[in-house]
């Protein structure tokens, strides 16, 4: 398994689309580090240092969950799209490991890559707070706002994962990354819309979105200390904390699970 | 491990009943199989004969429906690796990542299987001649290049036992020549080899036998020159071809006579030339010519399979 892993890992390191997705999702922390200097500059506020963290992370749960939407069905599905899929098993020990050290290995790429944007972020807002003239001044990292981070950090890779595990089982069964890419990126659009019109029907039906990805994933991440701008519209009948966790966790397990249950069964021909 | 030719009465590959269906469409019908230690065994037919769908048996990327599938003396079921570290395949058209270079390709397929020094990498590279492009990428290969990397591959693990699934596709003649010439050379190296192609001259020069499929059933399997032998004919030039076949016809160990552009074609056993010529001239006629006519494995393929094996 760690031989197919570090394989995995070599050829997402030498993709060039890896490289591409990661200068996105830079480009776009330095998009948002000027706005808010700009922001700062009109209305005199101190968003300075205190946000780069949490605006980082608001916008990993956003365009990051996109951007590894599109890492792990590019992972498996490109595969079968150059049909190195057949030459791939027959240097694999198993299909379920190889499919196994694929789901790895762009967990893996994408915790880095979130770490990468946390700092990149931080380092960004660091160089405009001192292009801006404003003080750098430390005081607001206390062991609580550390922990707080921390902890959000891994709440926006959870609510990252079950979008993550769809996009791999829709590639999978599309045997290409397009419905894998269609599936994650079209749920995470699409579906706070549909849900919106559901809410508004009334009934048992107002009650589905509740047992949808978006209603959940906004519950994990509202408990973030999140600035004022960036954090969730509370609202009232939002599902309990458990319950959102349950939810996610059946989504990407039951992805997972049919991903592998389906490729260790298919034939590969053609 | 069973890498001596002695173990398992040197049988190094065996399917028995093999059989594959796809929904209606039965693909391979009851394969039974035997490949020896050494030997470069053809897997013979035309199109949608069945011959990829058995190497993606062999390889265990397609499941039999039903059969056994048995290698170096263990059952690919329940010995799927153990068995593929020790086999190389080229399988159709050779798939790579067009993003990598041939030697990072290699390189990263040998991180998966494990155990492969680098410099065996750059051994197996110079051995298909592909050193010197090895950094480039595989997108900017030839055919020609590409097939070279997958034999690349099948060596990278120095396999005892090749399969190779139509290796000079997309070669030029040079290309062609270059693999042809490689196939005996891994025979010699302890390789057991299975070859399936279309292309029988290709096929006549290197396999020691061959099996024929149609329509997913072995319709024969035997030594190549045996096979060969099989389709010869005695061709004879006579005064009066209708009266001498006529002759030929009464003999019980004729299968058939044939008048073609003045000769008469004989289906004989190949040993009866001059059991032919005295049957003949005791009836007062006198053969000008008499010839065993050669045939090539093509003819034989194409007189088994038919109309399919000309598509």
């Amino acid at each position: 398994m760690i031989r197919l892993i570090s394989a995995e890992l070599f050829k997402l390191r030498r993709r060039r689309m890896t490289r591409i997705l990661l200068y996105v999702l830079l480009g776009v922390l330095l998009l948002m580090a000027l706005i808010l200097l700009g922001i700062a500059r009109l209305t005199q506020m101190d968003l300075g240092l205190p946000l780069a963290v949490p605006v980082a992370l608001t916008v990993l749960s956003s365009l990051g969950t996109v951007l590894a939407v599109i890492l792990t069905a590019s992972a498996i599905g490109s595969e079968y799209s150059w049909r190195t899929i057949r030459t791939m098993l027959t240097a694999s020990e198993s299909r379920a490991r190889l499919l196994g050290a694929k789901l790895i290995s762009a967990i893996t790429i994408i915790l880095i890559g979130m770490v990468i944007g946390v700092a990149a972020g931080f380092v960004m807002t660091l160089i405009t707070t001192a292009i801006g003239g404003q003080a750098l001044d430390f005081d607001f990292a206390t062991a609580s706002y550390a922990r707080d981070q921390f902890l959000q950090f891994w709440r926006v890779f959870y609510v990252m994962l079950p979008y993550i595990s769809l996009a791999f089982l829709f590639s999978v069964i599309g045997r290409s990354a397009m419905p894998g890419i269609a599936m994650g990126i079209g749920l995470l659009f699409v579906e706070p819309i549909v849900s919106g019109f559901m809410r508004l029907a009334g009934g048992w039906i107002a009650e589905v979105p509740d047992f949808l990805l978006n209603r959940n994933a906004n519950v994990i991440t509202g408990l973030g200390e999140l600035p004022f701008a960036f954090s969730s519209i509370p609202f009232d009948d939002a599902p309990s904390v458990a319950h959102a966790a349950i939810v996610l966790a059946v989504y990407s397990v039951a992805s997972i699970a049919l991903a592998f249950y389906l490729f260790r069964r298919r034939d590969l021909t053609g | 491990m069973v890498d001596q030719p002695n173990v398992n009465n040197g049988v190094v590959l065996r399917t028995t009943g093999l059989s594959k269906s796809f929904g209606r469409l039965a693909a391979v019908k009851d394969l039974n199989l035997e490949l020896r230690y050494g030997e470069v065994f053809g897997l013979l037919g035309p199109n949608g004969a069945g011959k990829s769908t058995t190497v993606g048996m062999l390889l265990g990327l397609i499941a039999p429906t039903t059969g056994d599938i048995e290698v170096f003396g263990l059952r690919l079921k329940e010995h799927r690796w153990p068995i593929l570290r020790r086999v190389g395949a080229v399988i159709e058209e050779p798939a790579f990542y067009p993003y990598l270079s041939g030697r990072d390709n290699l390189e990263a397929l040998a991180r998966a299987i494990g155990g492969i020094s680098r410099s065996k990498i750059a051994d197996v590279l110079e051995r298909v001649n592909l050193l010197d492009r090895a950094h480039d990428r595989y997108a900017t290969y030839s055919m020609g290049m590409k097939q070279r990397l997958g034999v690349a591959f099948t060596l990278l693990r120095d396999p005892e036992l090749i399969l190779l699934d139509e290796p000079t596709s997309g070669l030029d003649p040079a290309g062609t020549k270059e693999v042809r010439d490689l196939i005996p050379q891994l025979a010699n190296e302890r390789c057991t080899v299975l070859l399936c192609s279309h292309l029988l001259h290709e096929v006549e020069l290197v396999c020691d036998r061959v099996a024929i499929l149609k329509q997913g059933t072995m319709i024969a399997s035997a030594p190549v020159r045996e096979l060969v032998a099989r389709g010869q004919m005695l061709q004879i030039k006579v005064a009066d071809p209708s009266a001498a076949a006529a002759v030929l016809r009464s003999l019980p160990w004729v299968k058939s006579v044939e008048e073609a552009d003045g000769y008469l074609i004989v289906d004989a056993p190949r040993d009866s030339a001059s059991r032919v010529n005295q049957a003949l001239a005791e009836q007062g006629m006198f053969a000008s010519e008499l010839v065993n006519r050669g045939t090539s494995l093509e003819n034989v393929f194409l007189e088994l399979t038919g109309k399919e094996g000309r598509d």
